[in-house]
């Protein structure tokens, strides 16, 4: 999870250490240009093409990780 | 005889569109953050009255002005934009006789966007070693910025206008100067990369003159370009690697042995997690779009025409991939010797 942290920290545009998954998304720069960037980072990091709609609709790092999960079990 | 890149020649219209005209436009997107994010600097933007044809007819121009091509020796001319300037008659019939080229010229329009240049390399090469031209001359040019809503950033920070020219002509040699070709289609994407009004399907009306803002706050009609950039991100991340794959087999050749690799220049982030992904050093992953932005059909041929520059004479040839992709989706890639 680190580095996918470390990412998403930079698409965000916030210090690593703020990210959890409790992080509150829709309270920063969660758009589209964030959603195309973390889809990238998914990839990178975890071999899973997450869905852009879903993903937009995250509110919540969990919400990004469980999409991760749904998408790694599948 | 085999088909050969001879010569590439750009040409960028007067206006400029800078990040600072941006950021004053956008609250949330600072001059920095535009740069950072999308590796663009400035776009050139075309004339209200200057069309994709006027703008690759001063590309073709600047080439004949080298001096090392004759109008009198080109007898084909391919034109590939998605801006025609009329809905008929075609726009390369109107640059023939603008460029003063012979009427035994054989022309025709190709409507393609990112893709573009990679086909129109596959046409030329298909007329020149079937014997049926021996000196194709090839057009790229778009003007997407008279599609873009100005308060839509997903889209104007990226796209800017421009136009090139390239000369495809049979050379001996004991081997293909270009292919072999990947191409690949999926128009069940049509929807991602759209303008959707304005052809025969749907004409414009008031209703589709309707400004409406979207949940990132971008603002635009449905006459003006749409891009849902996640789902092009999914797309190129999913078709891409899987192109360059498929051309290196076909080639019979490695990353190790490609000296250049010119993707579509899209934008910085598009690019690198592409290059991430396969793995590509950066020394050989071409970058050419900070003072240009995401020309369409025209990224390639100009971040060619970078590395055909007079510097480089006399340095021995190398073999660059070309890899095109986007609205469509439509794709395709090749090898090149230049």
């Amino acid at each position: 999870m680190e580095a996918f942290y470390v990412g998403l920290a930079e698409i965000l545009e916030i210090e690593a250490s703020k990210v959890s998954s409790e992080l509150n998304l829709t309270e920063l720069a969660w758009d589209s240009l964030a959603v195309i960037s973390t889809i990238a980072l998914v990839d990178d990091q975890f071999s899973v093409m997450l869905d852009g709609k879903a993903l937009a609709q995250c509110q919540r790092v969990a919400d990004i990780e469980a999409l991760i999960a749904k998408e790694k079990a599948r | 005889m085999f088909a050969r890149i001879s010569a590439v020649v750009g040409y960028l219209p007067a206006g400029s569109l800078a990040n600072s005209d941006l950021a004053a436009l956008y609250p949330d997107w600072s001059e920095d953050k535009i740069l950072r994010k999308t590796g663009i600097r400035e776009r050139h933007i075309a004339k209200a009255d200057e069309t994709a044809a006027d703008m690759a007819t001063q590309a073709a121009n600047r080439l004949f002005a080298t001096g090392n091509t004759q109008r009198e020796a080109i007898d084909f001319l391919i034109f590939c934009t998605q801006a025609p300037d009329y809905f008929l008659p075609t726009s390369a019939c109107m640059i023939q006789h603008r460029l003063g080229l012979k009427t035994t010229c054989g022309a025709v329009d190709i409507n393609l966007g990112c893709s573009g240049y990679v086909y129109g390399l596959a046409l030329a090469k298909g007329l020149i070693e079937s014997g049926s031209a021996s000196r194709v001359l090839l057009l790229t040019a778009d003007t997407y910025s008279k599609f873009i809503h100005p308060l839509d950033k997903s889209v104007r920070t990226l796209f800017g206008d421009g136009a090139t020219a390239t000369v495809v002509e049979g050379v001996q040699a004991d081997r293909a100067q270009i292919g072999p070709f990947v191409f690949g289609t999926d128009g069940g994407g049509a929807e991602n990369l759209i303008v959707r009004t304005g052809g025969l399907r749907h004409p414009r009306t008031a209703e589709s003159a309707r400004e409406r803002a979207d949940s990132s706050g971008n603002v635009r009609t449905d006459d003006n370009l749409f891009m849902d950039g996640p789902a092009i991100m999914t797309f190129t991340l999913a078709t891409v690697p899987k192109a360059v794959a498929q051309l290196m087999a076909a080639a019979g050749t490695t990353l190790e042995e490609t000296d250049l690799v010119i993707l579509h220049q899209a934008n910085a982030y598009m690019l690198e997690a592409l290059r991430k992904k396969m793995n590509i050093p950066r020394e050989k992953f071409i970058v050419h779009l900070e003072n240009i932005g995401n020309t369409v059909s025209s990224t390639i041929p100009f971040a060619l025409e970078g590395e055909l520059s007079p510097e480089r004479e006399g340095r021995g040839r190398r073999k660059a991939m070309l890899v095109g992709f986007g609205v469509g989706y439509s794709w395709a890639g090749t090898y090149v010797t230049i």
